[in-house]
């Protein structure tokens, strides 16, 4: 069984997360963002998601031990919203306070064809968001993989590890392609 | 995916194992209490005491409805009246929060009294995922304080027991439909009930107001479903505002209240969309709210907003 665990970043969401996971029948578990990496590593995960959270990483730089994840782990690692704009600020780029924030509906548009991440899921989709601040810089290492009409950097991905940022929230039951995006992420992770 | 009869089979035996005493559980009547408690009373039968709390901001009939299912149900009941005890406590008290945290503690209150007179050790409470991630702690921000978790004591006698603390509602149904329970595909109501459809002080008469337009809300929408104007949304119900608005009432001026109709569709109301009610259906909904309120309402709206932003409830 493909073991994936979700750090709670203090998300409304996070726990939706972990029943996306569940369903698709991963062995998966919630824990808070201060457990050190080794744990981790002790318990051999096969994957990770970093939830959203109510911190401002557009207005501070720290997330709890997210940084020493993505430091150090070789498996798969999904940043949503807080966990993607920490990813990008780690790698270089930058996160800030959005010009126009989105809650709720918003228009989602695939920018490439080929990330894994997105198999299966249409170029223009309809999904759900939640966030304050966003992404502003692309971090070099990154491919940008999706935007929407007030958010540039929607999706991201490393460009040698298997590391995705997304802004909105595919864990939600709004967003119709969420679902299948976990079960992407779940496929990565098994490879 | 979610195997309901695995959950009944494994939360029984669970429960089994952990209440050794006699219970209590905190019966509203909704889809989360109900299946909570058929669960604890197939596990431990008579040791478990269902206990209803009238706050006063029930719905129109809903405290025959609820009885009702006590009965059918064959569980040990008791039925408090305890509206002129919450009337009181919210006098004066226009914040949300502080609303919900007094009506939360009120409950605690009231299942304490009957657990000392009853002598019953275990406080059981059909507290869904929902209810804890909403009320916040540590990491996680409060957006608002569910009655069944921001009411607890940090130090409270009875055990608590919450066997549905990790599903969502539309789990919690497919429980309700397996252990085929009546009350399976009933609308979600909160805790506190319409003391938090009312914003501003929750008064008596205003609650008398409030109450009125959700039976309203609930009958027209509810008819319009079951004539396939609709599909019946997630939750439907009346919202009163704490803003008056000027109106015309037979060539004379008229200064009233305003309602808010609120209508939406969600699964697990984690996220939530506002209802597109056709519009013969909402004229039918205002007219009848003016005309049968006429002498506080002269305004209906109706709230177009999804969550996020909004949340379902509007306090």
């Amino acid at each position: 069984m493909v073991k994936i665990y979700v750090i709670d970043n203090g998300g409304q969401w996070t726990h939706r997360e972990w029943r996306t996971l569940r369903y698709l029948g991963a062995d998966t578990k919630i824990l808070p963002n201060t457990t050190p990496f080794q744990i981790l590593n002790e318990e051999e995960v096969d994957g990770l998601v970093l939830s959203g959270g109510a911190p401002r990483i557009g207005l501070e730089n720290k997330l709890g031990n997210c940084a020493e994840y993505l430091e150090k782990a070789s498996f798969p690692i999904l940043g949503i919203c807080a966990g993607h704009q920490f990813m990008a600020r780690f790698y270089g780029g930058d996160a800030k306070p959005s010009k126009t924030p989105e809650f709720g509906r918003v228009e989602l548009t695939l920018l490439t064809s080929d990330c894994p991440l997105f198999e299966d899921v249409p170029p223009v989709s309809t999904v759900w968001e939640s966030h304050n601040d966003e992404v502003t810089v692309l971090p070099v290492c990154f491919i940008h993989l999706a935007e929407s009409k007030d958010c540039k950097i929607q999706a991201m991905a490393h460009k040698e590890k298997p590391f995705f940022g997304l802004q909105f929230h595919p864990e939600v039951e709004h967003t119709a392609y969420g679902e299948q995006m976990f079960t992407n992420f779940v496929s990565i992770c098994k490879n | 995916m979610f195997n309901p009869e695995q959950f009944i089979n494994e939360s029984i035996q669970t429960l089994q194992e952990t209440i050794k005493g006699r219970a209590l559980i905190a019966f509203s009547g909704g889809v989360d209490s109900t299946v909570c408690a058929a669960l604890v009373n197939k596990a431990i039968g008579d040791r478990l005491i269902a206990v209803h709390v009238d706050t006063g901001f029930m719905r129109k009939h809903e405290a025959e409805q609820v009885k009702n299912i006590m009965e059918s149900m064959g569980l040990n009941h008791r039925f408090i009246d305890a509206s002129k005890e919450y009337f009181s406590a919210l006098q004066n008290v226009t914040d949300p929060e502080e609303k919900r945290r007094i009506i939360g503690k009120k409950f605690i209150d009231i299942f304490e009294r009957v657990a000392q007179t009853e002598k019953l050790t275990y406080l059981v409470q059909g507290t869904i995922a929902p209810d804890w991630i909403e009320s916040g702690g540590e990491l996680r921000d409060t957006i608002k304080s569910h009655h069944n978790v921001g009411g607890l004591p940090d130090k409270m006698k009875l055990k608590l027991i919450e066997p549905l603390r990790d599903l969502y509602k539309d789990e919690v149904r497919k429980l309700a439909r397996s252990l085929r329970l009546s009350i399976s595909e009933r609308q979600p109501f909160p805790g506190p009930g319409l003391a938090i459809r009312i914003l501003g002080e929750a008064t008596k008469d205003r609650t008398e107001i409030v109450r009125e337009a959700c039976y309203i809300v609930e009958q027209e929408i509810e008819k319009a479903s079951e004539q396939g104007k609709m599909t019946l949304p997630w939750q439907y119900f009346a919202v009163l505002l704490p803003v008056k608005s000027v109106g015309v009432h037979g060539d004379k001026r008229a200064y009233g209240d305003v309602i808010a109709v609120r209508a939406v569709e969600s699964i697990d109301a984690m996220t939530c969309a506002f209802s597109n009610i056709p519009s013969d259906v909402i004229d039918i909904i205002s007219n009848r709210i003016t005309n049968t309120l006429g002498d506080s309402v002269n305004r209906v709206v109706y709230d177009v907003t999804n969550k996020p932003p909004g949340t379902i409830e509007w306090e």
